[in-house]
Parts: C-alpha cells; sequence; structure tokens
C-alpha cells in the first residue's frame, strides 16, 4: 500500500492531551504518508466525509485511523472493500491510561502511530477465497436431535440427508414409555409422541432419508464434503455443504456395578431396562415373575459421580426415576417407594415434579447404598447409610432400580475412568470381551470416518464427548463446519435435545452460507482473509500440519501441506508454527509484526526509557486493556501493545527482532489453557507456551536473559489485574539492567 | 451398626393424625436452625431437632417419642412462618402427638392436665364452680340475647391469680367504653388449643363441640378473647366443626376503642416500656399493629421496640402444652426476653397473653428481676392510665 492517509481525531480528549502537530510531523515526515488529516470527531458525518472524499479523490488506498479502540464503532468506520483500514489505539490504551501532556505519553502515540502505518504499508486489500459451494447439510443419527436437527435446515430451505444406522428414526426417546411433564404445571406424565416428528422428517421434501446406513468416509471441507454411504440400499457418495453430528449416547455399562446388585437377582434392574420394559407391557413389574411390585429401591447416581466409574453427572436420571416412581404410585399408590440419592438434582420447572413425587410419599433417602442382597424369599434388601438420620438403614424391595447414566457415543472404554468390576461381575459380562472382534472393537465409537489428517473422528475431550466449546460455543466442535448436538456433546434431556437440534442447524447453515461468501466461521466470522503457503520453501517439517488446531490441513505423501481454507478458522496458528516463515495472510503476517516491532523507537539508554512489547491476544487480553484505559485505570507507559490473532500465531522471530531491537522485554498476555482452557482457538496460548519453552536458543544466540520474555494467563475479567502483572515484569527487567543490543 | 427398617404403615397413621403436609419436608434444616431451643443451652436443646423429627416420622422410625423431642416444641410456628417448602410443621408435630396419644403414649405431667379438663372443663384442677371468682367484687355483666359480645375469657385467668388480674382489666376497659359485652361463666369449658396440641385429639373434640353448641344456644355471634390461644381455635380450628364466630382479641377492640375516642389514656406513663409479640398474636393470627398503636398511646413516647420482633419475634416458651412442663432455669426463652428487654432499657415489658405472663414472670422471678422489670398485660397497661 503506497498511498496512505493518516487521520488524527481530536476528540474524546485525544486533541488536549496529545501533540497533534507532533504526530502530525510522524505521519507525513518520517513515515512518508500521502497525507495527514486532524478532525474533531472522525465518526460524525463529516469526519468520515473527509476520508471517503480522500479515497474517491486523493486515490488514498489505506487508512490509518489514530482515534478510538478498533473494538467500538467498527459499524461506523466501513470503508470500500478495497481500502485497507488500520486503527491505532489512541484512546482507551493510550490517553485514558496515561497523563496527558506528557513526553512518555506522546512518544507512546508516536510509537503507535508509527507502527499503524507500518502495517497497513505491509498490508494488502483482501481476497476472499471463494469455492463453488454445496449449501446442504448431513445430518448424522436420527434420534430426537438429529431429527429435529434434519426438520429446522429443510424448512429453513437447505437440502438434508439424515443418516440413521438404525432401521427406524427415534434413537432412545422411541423407547420411552411416557415422558416425564416437559409442559406447565409440570407435574403430570406425558405421551412420549415422536411419531408426529418421525412422520413430518418422512414426509418433508427436503430431507433424503438414509435408515440403516452407515457413513464410510468423508473427504473435503466445509461447502464441499464428500460423504459416501454404505447402507440397505447400497453404497453412495454425495455433496454436503455442512454437517451436524447427533449420534445420542450409550448406556453406562451396568455390569460394573455388581456392588450395587446387578447381576444378584433378575429384579435388580437398570433404569433403562425398566422403560423399556414398561413401555412392551404398558405397567411395571418384576423380570422374575411378573408381578407388580409393592415396594421398589431406586438407587440414584448407580455409577455416576463415582471416580471410579462415570465421573460425571449426566443430569437426567433424577426426573427419569421420579417418573418410573409415579408410573408406580398411579399404578397402585400403596406401592412403596425408596429414592437414595445423593443429591436431587431438578433444576427449574421440574422441582415441581420432585414435589409432586415427594408429597405422593416416596421416601427420599439421601446416603450411600452400603449393600444390596437378596434375602432368600425373593425380596431384594438394600442398606442404606442415611445421612439424615445419621443411621443405617434397612429397606425392602421387590424390585431393585439402578439410575445409570449415559455415555457419548463416540466414548471409548479407555475414556471412562476405571477398570471394569471384572471379577464380581456375571458370567456374561465375562465373558463378552471376547465375543467382541477385533473389528468390532476398532469401530467403537467411529461415526464420521473423516479423511482428515489429524483423524477421523472429532477431537473428544474427557470422558469422550466431542470438544464443543460447551460454555461460550455450543454446537461447535474442533472441526469446522461439523457440529455436535445432543447427548453426544453433553448429557441432556429431550428438551435440550431438541433446542440442540435447532441450534446445531442454525450453526450448519451459517457454516455454508459465510463459506460461501468466502468468510470464516466462528470465532473470527465474517474474517475474509486466509493463509497463503509460499511452497516453494516448504521443508515438509509438518508442524503446521501437526499444529493446527482444527485440522484444516492434510498432507500429501510427501508431507507437503495441503491447506483447505473453508476448513481454516483464521487462527495463524500455522503462522506461528512455520519456521521458514512461509504462511501469511493478506492482512497479517510474520513479517507485518516483526517490521511493526522494529518500527518502535527505542530510547538510548542513559534516557532509562525501557521499553516492553506486549502481545496480547485479540480475543481477551486486548480487550481487558481496553477496559483498562475505560476505568481510567493508570499504567505504564513504557510498554507497546500489538493485538495478535491468537498467541498461537507468535512466531519466534518476533522475540528475536524485538531484543535485537534493543527492547528491553516481551511479555505475552494469552489466554487460560488446560483442560479447562479458554482460548478461542483451542490450542494457542498452550502453543506459545510449548514454542517460548524453545526460546532460551535464541536468547542464548543473542547472549541475553531468558526472562526477557514472559507469557501470563489473563481472561477479560483480569483487567484490575493487569497493570500489576507489567509492574512486576518491568521490575524483573530492571533487575537484569537495559538491553546491551540499544543503539546497534 | 445394626440397621433399622422403616415401617411406612407408621408414617402414614401419623399422617392420617394431621401430620397432612409430613411428606412435603425436603429435609433442609431451616426449621432446625430457626428454632428458639437453639438459643438456649442443656439437654432439649441437645435433644430435639425438629427436622430430624420429621424425618423420623416420614420413615416411620422410633427415636422421637420422648418428653425432650416430640413434646419439646413450643408450637412458636417461627419454623413455619420460615420454611421454604411451606410445610405445616406444627400440625406435624400434633399429627406425631396424636399418634402417641392415640395408642396411650402421654408425658406424665400432662395427665392432671388432661384429667382436668375431662372433670371441670379446665387445665388448671380448678372447679368449674369456682370459673367466675375472678369476677370478685366486679359488675361484670352476663352475656344475654342482645348483647353484643361474648367475652371468653381464658381458663388461666380464671383461675390462676395473677392472670385473674388481665381479665378484671378488660373488663374494667370495655365498661368503660361502653361496649356492649357479656360473660357466660361456669358453663364454658377451656377452647381446647393446647390440648389439641398436646395430642389429644378427641378430649379437643369434646371440649370444642360443648362450647360451639353453648355459644350457639346463647346466640353469641362475636367473641372477645383474653388469649390469643383462644383466638387461635376459635377462628381457625372451631368453623371446620361448625362454629363460625367473629373473634377478635382484646388488644384488637381496645386499640380501635382508644382511636375511636371511646378510651381517652390520660396519665402517660414515665417508664420506659416493651412489648413482646406472644407467638399465637403475631405469627399466628397476624395481630402486630395494635398492642403496639395501644403502647404509643400510652407510653407517649417511651416505647422500645425489641430486636427481635413481629414475625420473628422469641417465644416466651409456654405454648404447645410447654405451659405444663418444666423448664429449668437457664434453658427458659423468658430469660433471654427479659435480659433483652433490660438491655434495651425497658422498665416495664408488656404483652398480650396469659401464658406469656406467666412464663415471663416465672423468668424474671428466678433472675430476681421482678422489681426492674414488671411483666404486664396490655389492658393492665392501659387501664393504669386512665
Amino acid at each position: 500500500m503506497d498511498k496512505i492517509g493518516v487521520y488524527l481525531c481530536e476528540g474524546c480528549g485525544i486533541g488536549e492531551a496529545l501533540d497533534l502537530d507532533g504526530l502530525s510531523k510522524v505521519a507525513t515526515g518520517e513515515m512518508k504518508s500521502s497525507l495527514c488529516r486532524r478532525h474533531g470527531a472522525f465518526c460524525s458525518q463529516e469526519g468520515m466525509q473527509l476520508i471517503l472524499q480522500d479515497i474517491e479523490k486523493e486515490g488514498i488506498e489505506a487508512v490509518v485511523l489514530a482515534a478510538c479502540s478498533p473494538r467500538v464503532l467498527t459499524e461506523v468506520f466501513q470503508f470500500p472493500d478495497k481500502v485497507v483500514l488500520e486503527r491505532v489505539n489512541l484512546r482507551e490504551q493510550v490517553i485514558w491510561g496515561l497523563p496527558g501532556g506528557d513526553e512518555d505519553t506522546q512518544m507512546m502515540a508516536e510509537d503507535y502511530l508509527r507502527m499503524g502505518v507500518v502495517r497497513v504499508q505491509k498490508s494488502q486489500p483482501l481476497e476472499p477465497y471463494q469455492a463453488e459451494v454445496e449449501k446442504s447439510v448431513l445430518v448424522v443419527g436420527g434420534g430426537f436431535s438429529g431429527m429435529t436437527a434434519a426438520l429446522e435446515a429443510a424448512k429453513a430451505g437447505y437440502p438434508v440427508t439424515l443418516v440413521e444406522k438404525q432401521q427406524e428414526l427415534g434413537g432412545w426417546m422411541a423407547k420411552q414409555w411416557k415422558r416425564y411433564p416437559v409442559h406447565k404445571p409440570y407435574r403430570d406424565l406425558e405421551e412420549v409422541d415422536l411419531e408426529t416428528l418421525v412422520s413430518q422428517v418422512k414426509a418433508h421434501p427436503g430431507i433424503r432419508l438414509l435408515c440403516s446406513t452407515e457413513i464410510s468416509s468423508i473427504q473435503g471441507a466445509p461447502g464441499m464434503f464428500q460423504v459416501s454411504v454404505k447402507g440397505a440400499a447400497g453404497e453412495e457418495s454425495f455433496k454436503v455443504g455442512s454437517i451436524v453430528q447427533a449420534t445420542g449416547w450409550k448406556p453406562f455399562d451396568p455390569n460394573r456395578l455388581s456392588h450395587l446388585g446387578y447381576g444378584v437377582s433378575a429384579d435388580v434392574v437398570t433404569n433403562l431396562e425398566l422403560e423399556e420394559r414398561a413401555a412392551r407391557e404398558g405397567k411395571v413389574t418384576r423380570p422374575s415373575d411378573q408381578s407388580a411390585p409393592s415396594s421398589v429401591v431406586f438407587i440414584q447416581c448407580a455409577g455416576s459421580r463415582d471416580p471410579s466409574h462415570l465421573p460425571y453427572c449426566s443430569s437426567v436420571c433424577c426426573m427419569v426415576s421420579l417418573k418410573q416412581a409415579l408410573y408406580l404410585k398411579e399404578q397402585d399408590p400403596s406401592t412403596a417407594v425408596y429414592i437414595v440419592y445423593k443429591d436431587m438434582r431438578t433444576p427449574g420447572q421440574y422441582e415441581e415434579f420432585y414435589r409432586k413425587l415427594q408429597k405422593q410419599g416416596c421416601v427420599f433417602l439421601k446416603g450411600e447404598v452400603a449393600s444390596v442382597s437378596g434375602n432368600g424369599s425373593g425380596k431384594l434388601m438394600v442398606e442404606v447409610d442415611d445421612l439424615l438420620t445419621g443411621e443405617r438403614l434397612s429397606l425392602e424391595g421387590d424390585l431393585v432400580v439402578l439410575a445409570t447414566g449415559m455415555v457419548p457415543s463416540m466414548a471409548l472404554d479407555t475414556d471412562m475412568a476405571g477398570p471394569p468390576e471384572g471379577a464380581a461381575a456375571s458370567p456374561e459380562a465375562q465373558t463378552q470381551p471376547e465375543a467382541t472382534s477385533a473389528a468390532d472393537r476398532q469401530k467403537e465409537g467411529m461415526v464420521l470416518y473423516l479423511e482428515y489428517r489429524q483423524g477421523p473422528e472429532l477431537p473428544k475431550l474427557r470422558y469422550g464427548m466431542p470438544d464443543s466449546h460447551f460454555i461460550c460455543f455450543p454446537y461447535e466442535t474442533r472441526r469446522t463446519g461439523i457440529y455436535a448436538a445432543g447427548c453426544v456433546r453433553q448429557p441432556m434431556d429431550t428438551l435440550g435435545a431438541e433446542e440442540d437440534g435447532r441450534g446445531a442447524a442454525l450453526k450448519a447453515i451459517q457454516c455454508v452460507e459465510m463459506t460461501a461468501r468466502g468468510e470464516a466461521v466462528h470465532p473470527r466470522a465474517g474474517d475474509r482473509s486466509y493463509p497463503e503457503f509460499f511452497m516453494q520453501r516448504c521443508t515438509q517439517c509438518k508442524r503446521c500440519t501437526e499444529e493446527c488446531p482444527f485440522g484444516a490441513i492434510n498432507e500429501d505423501e510427501k508431507a507437503n501441506p495441503l491447506p483447505n481454507p473453508t476448513r481454516c478458522r483464521r487462527c495463524s496458528i500455522c503462522m506461528g508454527s512455520c519456521p521458514e516463515r512461509i504462511i501469511s495472510f493478506k492482512d497479517y503476517s510474520v513479517d507485518m509484526i516483526g517490521s511493526m516491532i522494529k518500527a518502535i523507537e527505542v530510547p538510548e539508554e542513559e534516557e532509562e526509557k525501557p521499553r516492553v512489547v506486549v502481545l496480547a491476544c485479540e480475543n481477551d487480553a486486548y480487550p481487558a486493556l481496553d477496559m483498562l484505559g475505560q476505568c481510567r485505570l493508570k499504567w505504564n507507559p513504557y510498554v507497546r501493545v500489538i493485538p495478535v490473532r491468537c498467541l498461537g500465531s507468535l512466531n519466534l522471530i518476533w522475540v528475536a527482532d524485538a531484543l535485537s531491537k534493543g527492547i528491553d522485554g516481551v511479555l505475552l498476555l494469552g489466554c487460560k489453557h488446560g483442560d479447562d482452557y479458554q482460548c478461542h482457538m483451542v490450542k494457542g496460548s498452550e502453543l506459545a507456551q510449548y514454542r517460548l519453552s524453545k526460546v532460551s536458543e535464541t536468547l542464548d544466540r543473542l547472549a541475553l536473559e531468558s526472562d526477557r520474555v514472559r507469557l501470563e494467563q489473563v481472561e477479560i475479567r483480569d483487567y484490575t489485574r493487569i497493570p500489576s502483572i507489567v509492574e512486576s515484569f518491568l521490575e524483573r527487567i530492571q533487575e537484569i539492567g537495559p538491553n546491551p543490543y540499544k543503539g546497534f | 451398626m445394626e440397621a433399622r427398617t422403616p415401617f411406612l404403615e407408621v408414617s402414614e397413621a401419623i399422617v392420617a393424625s394431621g401430620a397432612e403436609t409430613l411428606y412435603w419436608c425436603m429435609q433442609c434444616g431451616l426449621c432446625t436452625g430457626s428454632c428458639p431451643w437453639r438459643l438456649v443451652p442443656g439437654h432439649i436443646s441437645q435433644s430435639f431437632n425438629i427436622r430430624k423429627v420429621q424425618r423420623l416420622g416420614q420413615l416411620g422410625l422410633e427415636g422421637f417419642e420422648s418428653e425432650e423431642v416430640i413434646y419439646a416444641c413450643s408450637t412458636c410456628a417461627q419454623c413455619v412462618v420460615r420454611c421454604p417448602r411451606q410445610v405445616k410443621i406444627i400440625d406435624n408435630v400434633r399429627g406425631m402427638r396424636s399418634m402417641l396419644a392415640s395408642v396411650g403414649t402421654v408425658p406424665g405431667s400432662y395427665r392432671p392436665v388432661i384429667g382436668s379438663l375431662h372433670s371441670h372443663g379446665n387445665p388448671w384442677s380448678g372447679e368449674r364452680g369456682k370459673r367466675t371468682e375472678w369476677m370478685k367484687g366486679l359488675e361484670v355483666p352476663v352475656f344475654a340475647e342482645g348483647t353484643e359480645y361474648l367475652l371468653f375469657v381464658c381458663c388461666t385467668s380464671c383461675y390462676d391469680v395473677r392472670s385473674q388480674k388481665i381479665a378484671r382489666s378488660v373488663v374494667q376497659l370495655l365498661g368503660k367504653a361502653g361496649v356492649s359485652f357479656g360473660v357466660i361463666g361456669e358453663e364454658e369449658s377451656c377452647c381446647g388449643e393446647s390440648v389439641r396440641k398436646i395430642g389429644d385429639e378427641e378430649l379437643f373434640q369434646k371440649l370444642a363441640q360443648g362450647n360451639i353448641a353453648l355459644f350457639q344456644s346463647k346466640g353469641v355471634k362475636k367473641i372477645i378473647t383474653t388469649s390469643p390461644h383462644c383466638l387461635f381455635t376459635f377462628s381457625k380450628e372451631y368453623p371446620e366443626l361448625g362454629g363460625e364466630f367473629e373473634v377478635i382479641h382484646h388488644s384488637q377492640i381496645l386499640s380501635r376503642l382508644v382511636k375511636e375516642g371511646k378510651l381517652k389514656p390520660s396519665k402517660s406513663s414515665s417508664r420506659k416500656i416493651a412489648y413482646h409479640d406472644p407467638c399465637y398474636l403475631g405469627r399466628h393470627n397476624e395481630v402486630f399493629q395494635d398492642p403496639r398503636d395501644l403502647l404509643q398511646a400510652v407510653a407517649d413516647g417511651q416505647f422500645q421496640e425489641l430486636d427481635r420482633i413481629r414475625s420473628n419475634s422469641l417465644c416466651c416458651g409456654g405454648g404447645g402444652g410447654r405451659i405444663w412442663m418444666e423448664t429449668a432455669p437457664g434453658e427458659r426463652f423468658g430469660d433471654l426476653r427479659v435480659e433483652e428487654a433490660l438491655a434495651k432499657g425497658a422498665q416495664a415489658l408488656a404483652t398480650a397473653c396469659p401464658y406469656c405472663v406467666v412464663m415471663l414472670e416465672a423468668s424474671t422471678k428466678t433472675m430476681g428481676k421482678e422489681e426492674e422489670l414488671p411483666i404486664l398485660d396490655i389492658s393492665e397497661v392501659l387501664l393504669e392510665s386512665i
């Protein structure tokens, strides 16, 4: 970009706090911009007009707007696509946190202006990646979530292919006898009524239904997935734009629960076994003699919330047991019903249902089951250590029901904690592993068969659930264009599954539409840049293909990276990973950030004005810095902040660039990483940390102290903590002393 | 640890005895935390846990039957007004006591009370013929056709010498104000409120039905009670048995008479006077303001609010049959109340319930504070000033 216009805003106190003549001189003199204008408020109609006129009449190709934070007024500062815009943050990050009319404040503003101009000098106008996009959706799994997703997407006008492994639609929900209340007053059993949805799905002209069918492979990328299936109707292959995986759950294996009496008697059943039996017979009976039980003991959290079995809560078992208790009370009000629980979890309106069962005289016992045994005369004895009386109680039951939890369909045995209680289990259970063939075992948990360099399925978190950003961005997975919905991503009830189906359908639609426009989907939604590879210099080191958190890059047999731009989330972690620095974006590159660092003026040692470069993650750290200014918290005038797309885009050369320039230290502000990571790009700050462990080589080469580089994890709410983070870093720098490279 | 077996038949019997909301309890324990027994030391405090009592009831397990457990509850309703599940905890206690009574287990100290009620119609072993002795020397009109109000004097104020003063004060004040009222006298029986709380449902039914028939035969439409306990049972329990009357407590009508100018307090009290909300007037019947209006009219700026007032008032310890049971000094709620009033600089403690007067005076006596803090009924305070 040659024709650069610099626009210095005088508004919001910038004019009073800074010497704008000085800044003007930097812009047109030192930085050789084509022109520099000032205005009281560029966000006004008049101010914007001024810039637009320059673009039209003066041929300005790049606008450097030195005013407020790039995070505000984005709807106002809109320019034609061909114009590169850079916003220099003089308001939030300079004058709001530092004294006006001060030499150091002015130096900071001038540096930011230099960096802004350099940034646009190194930028190119964006040319979005546009390919022919197939605007259709594949839904895998025909349970309640999947059917809802399929129907919603089809209703919105997007052709859907629904693939179901079983012969019939409906999944687990179809096996329920009745549904617990999901309508007010939340007290009465409801009919399952899945037929309406099934017939709507079957009748919708936009839905192609493939039952008794499984995926055999998926190639390609969002907008252009090539799906191969095989099933009852033979094999076929077709294109889709995006995918919803709604493959649901499987029951926790009760054979691990011999300590709760499973296998002791036919009358110890799981909640699922009771449900299926009741649905079949239209009433609750004992498996041993088909009689109606006169006393029933429900054992909640059977294997759940137990570190040696299923460590999490499946969230529905309390309501399921209450439902089944009501089957019994409606069948015969004199049936004695005991529910032994750890905590009754009946959130929201479901409390009404809990209350109903309490009022019906169900006995709720908070405590631990000590033993389950037969009493020799056809009854079962359950001994419970009851917390609320502090005593051991002995309960007699005709039937014992184990409320077992939900395991995501993708989970493998190895995803769960603890080995099965092999020795104590029933004979059938012992022989089971042998009965499973090696091929079957290999297939366990397999659904999508993606032909991706990083593996055939969605990456999983603990317990085998696909990583679906469960707090901030439900349905998102680490595979662009593939959305997880329903119990495969988290245990939930039918209401949750329905909502998930709708949500994931919307994400799938959003994906094909944005992909067609050449835009990134979540989290850099709308970004039209994409990584370009200068292949002549590629050394086939595989770092980019391995480190991409989203599996965007495949490899050919010679280990050359094969980018899939529509899978890309534009995090630029690949850019940070590449030792040859051959990966760059039109508006973000290794050279660009390096040049910005080099544009910082470093005062002579005797001036005693240290300089620290802060590379701040755009998602959390940079907004936190803005908040610092918004709260008028004072901070240090010696730091120079550069926002980065993700700390994972950190290329080690930047550290070398900064230190060889005489900058005293580099502070990296990234997101929390680990199991409960907050990084929008999943692994970015973790990778930065890992790369930093290698930085000592670079520092050794320069004969510098490794303490000059530090990474801190900050959350957006940590803004009050940032000044002290900076101060402590500067104190350490002070101890080490000035960078000896100053003035070189 | 030996395992015990729940007996749901027992818990069903408790529910059938009046503990209709027993199963509503979710065992949060707010009741136990709110209970005034937590404020005092001693064996009862350590034994009585209303949350656990209800738990045992739900499971039909033994362990709640003894005097220091199920009979510790003074039915003050502090837990009831706070229960997040609207459990009728007092009804649950009553149901459990009633279930015990039906199998013949009643604490020894209740035997003379029950005997006296059967033979004399009052719990204080006073002869029926002496029910009107409190009137000696006073012109007390007899309830007759055309009389507006029946003045129903609590058995305690009929027989207890100290308490008789309350009845006498009320009569004098109503007379001065020209209220049309009269008493029935010997034919009346105890209202039955407390005996129902101790679990003798049969006796309560007998007393209540007797009174209802008596009142109806005399043509009673409106009743003034001298005790909030009578107020409670007449207004909340008699209607179910067919006794519909308009019932008010004397503090309510006296407050009205002062507001209407029919009673004019002239001598303003020079002493600082505090008010103790009786549980049955306050929490049970929600009469909070009338006694305060009355005291403010009399005490002329010297009225002193205590800390635990209105729906958070501290029980005197005399309800639910506790008035007939012994509570060791130092473990009595009344002691705390007396200390509280003294700490606030009160020179007299007014209340509006004969039980409260008995219990609070028992405390001032054992504490040696009789002179320092006289316990007065609100009618006595008013009469003094006229």
